[in-house]
């Protein structure tokens, strides 16, 4: 199995003066699912876009497997590690067979030709998320959860062994968000990926995840196991919430009730 | 495809009304007589007069076309194109002012000088600290350095003495009055390289159409990537200006117009279109120029204007429809 531990050390992100994380040093296991929580504003997403070397640290440093980021060639580094924004763009009228063919970029040369494990990949990552049928289809006239596993199925044919996604199930209903979270521990069942995902809702947080890390306005309050992460007093530092910790009936992971 | 082949008739009808119609008027066996080569005032007229005037306006308007398609992919909107944002004014006046001083270079290259000059005084003065470079921002700019670029061109014009005031108006407006086959050749080879190096960067347009966050996720290097495409953009429009002048609208106009011609969706196919369109619109208004007053022959940039000048108001008012403006 690929080390795909991706770890920050010391880190201090920001724009120009104003630093979001300060200080900050963490490490996000291979081979599990995590979610990193927290208020708005916190700078969940900064450090999810430091993790996919999207944006340079102020300070410290960010590793994946033990080797400096910002140190590797960009192409090598993006067939190991794909990132989804929060709202990439669609180009007009672009079909949903060909918006999956743009994953395969890191695998291609300036002229290389389409090869088989190109469309292999394309087919697999279309089938993992249910479109198979759709290829043909334009973007724009899918519903927004169509979507989302459309841009799903394109960081999937990247066929990388780290994923990180930010906020996916943003904008999507409880069944699709759902659908989307059972999907990605799918994919790290089935496939082994890493996966590092902002989410918003603790609760699903909790069931869907095997490690959480949970930020505060003054950077991280915990991190590890949901059952050690969502604790009611880590809430209030975190949030300023006031919550009720129970097991949830159905799965026993954490269920966070606000008072 | 239907469309493609479309544009491709009205290309080739173009070309051959464009080399019949004029003061003299020719018939096809003239045209015939001017392509292989035989004898007749009326082949003369086809070879050395309107054939390769015909060769450059089709190959500058692609240029044009090609370059005005670059930026809008680049910058994500309809009105970054190169005569809007002033790098075609740039152009112009680098040449102008490279004639006027007597130097003998080659003017697609001062040309490239002068619109790559453009776009670093666009690109400083739009850039705004911890936002980076706003499309919206650079447009507005552009155009108000396009503004500046023109009135100091017709400052130095009104210096020169009369022969060579008439000629500079070519550098300030356009024009395809008295082309050679010389500069034809030029705005081909030039401008046929410059395409290749395009198409070559057409697979980092597509990822940069994702947005520069997946772009760079899927290992472009999303800031390099930018740099070559408007450098080369830069230089397709340059090449244009140096055999017609700054035409204005052309470049704006050919990207949408063969986008929707052609139907083209992928990168690649609209690049195509656009040089398509731009070479189309670029033939039709020298034609036009040349045939509306009998007698008269009016500056191309009349024509691409009466024609650009609305598409840009449309163009304005649906840009404020969606609030980006």
């Amino acid at each position: 199995m690929i080390d795909t531990t991706l770890s920050a050390d010391r880190l201090t992100l920001g724009y120009g003066d104003r630093h979001v994380l300060e200080d900050l040093s963490l490490t996000l296991p291979s081979g599990r699912v995590t979610a990193i929580l927290g208020p708005n504003g916190c700078g969940k997403s900064t450090l999810l876009k430091a993790f996919a070397r999207l944006i340079r640290p102020l300070a410290g440093r960010v590793t994946l497997a033990g080797r400096d980021l910002h140190r590797q060639d960009t192409k090598a580094l993006a067939r190991r590690l794909a990132i989804l924004p929060q709202a990439p763009l669609a180009p007009d009228g672009i079909t949903v067979g060909d918006l999956v063919k743009r994953g395969r970029a890191p695998w291609r040369g300036l002229l290389s030709p389409w090869t088989r494990a190109d469309v292999e990949a394309c087919a697999a990552a279309l089938e993992a998320v249910a479109m198979k049928g759709l290829a043909d289809r334009p973007l724009a006239e899918l519903s927004g959860g169509q979507r989302q596993r459309a841009w799903l199925a394109l960081v999937l044919a990247q066929a990388t062994p780290l994923l990180l996604l930010d906020e996916p199930t943003t904008f999507l209903d409880l069944p699709h968000q759902i659908e989307v979270l059972s999907l990605l521990r799918r994919r790290n069942r089935d496939a082994g990926t890493t996966v590092v995902s902002v989410l918003h809702d603790l609760n699903l947080a909790a069931r869907f995840c095997d490690h959480l890390v949970l930020l505060g306005s003054d950077g991280a309050v915990a991190q590890g196991a949901p059952d050690a992460v969502l604790t009611a007093e880590h809430l209030d530092q975190a949030f300023g919430l006031r919550a009720l910790v129970q097991p949830d009936p159905v799965t026993g992971t954490p269920l966070v009730i606000p008072l | 495809m239907k469309g493609a082949i479309v544009l491709l008739a009205v290309l080739l009808v173009a070309s051959a009304a464009s080399i019949l119609i004029g003061e003299v008027p020719l018939g096809l066996g003239d045209l015939w007589q001017g392509m292989i080569g035989g004898g007749g005032p009326g082949a003369l007229t086809v070879r050395v007069i309107r054939a390769p005037r015909a060769a450059v306006a089709l190959g500058a308007g692609a240029a044009l076309g090609l370059s005005g398609a670059a930026f809008q992919t680049l910058l994500r909107n309809p009105l970054a194109a190169p005569d809007l944002l002033g790098f075609t004014s740039g152009a112009g006046l680098a040449i102008l002012l490279s004639l006027t001083l007597g130097l003998t270079l080659p003017l697609p290259l001062v040309g490239a000088a002068g619109g790559l000059a453009t776009a670093v005084l666009v690109a400083v003065l739009a850039h705004r600290q911890g936002r980076g470079l706003v499309p919206i921002t650079v447009i507005l700019v552009g155009i108000g350095t396009g503004f500046t670029i023109s009135a100091f061109g017709t400052l130095l014009m009104t210096r020169l003495p009369g022969a060579e005031a008439a000629e500079a108006q070519r550098w300030l407006t356009g024009s395809l009055a008295a082309r050679d086959w010389g500069q034809a050749m030029q705005v081909w080879c030039v401008g046929g390289a410059l395409a290749a190096l395009l198409a070559l960067q057409g697979r980092a347009l597509d990822l940069l159409s994702l947005g520069d966050d997946l772009a760079a996720g899927l290992g472009l290097r999303v800031g390099r990537a930018r740099l070559g495409v408007a450098a080369t953009g830069v230089g397709l429009a340059a090449a244009g200006v140096a055999v017609a002048g700054p035409v204005p609208f052309v470049a704006l106009m050919a990207g949408p117009l063969g986008a929707r011609l052609t139907g083209a969706r992928g990168v690649r196919g609209r690049l195509m279109a656009a040089a398509g369109a731009g070479a189309a619109v670029t033939l039709l208004a020298d034609l036009a120029s040349r045939v509306a007053l009998p007698g008269i022959q009016l500056p191309i940039g009349v024509f691409t204007g009466v024609l650009g000048a609305p598409y840009l108001l449309w163009r304005l008012s649906r840009e404020m429809e969606k609030g980006e403006l």
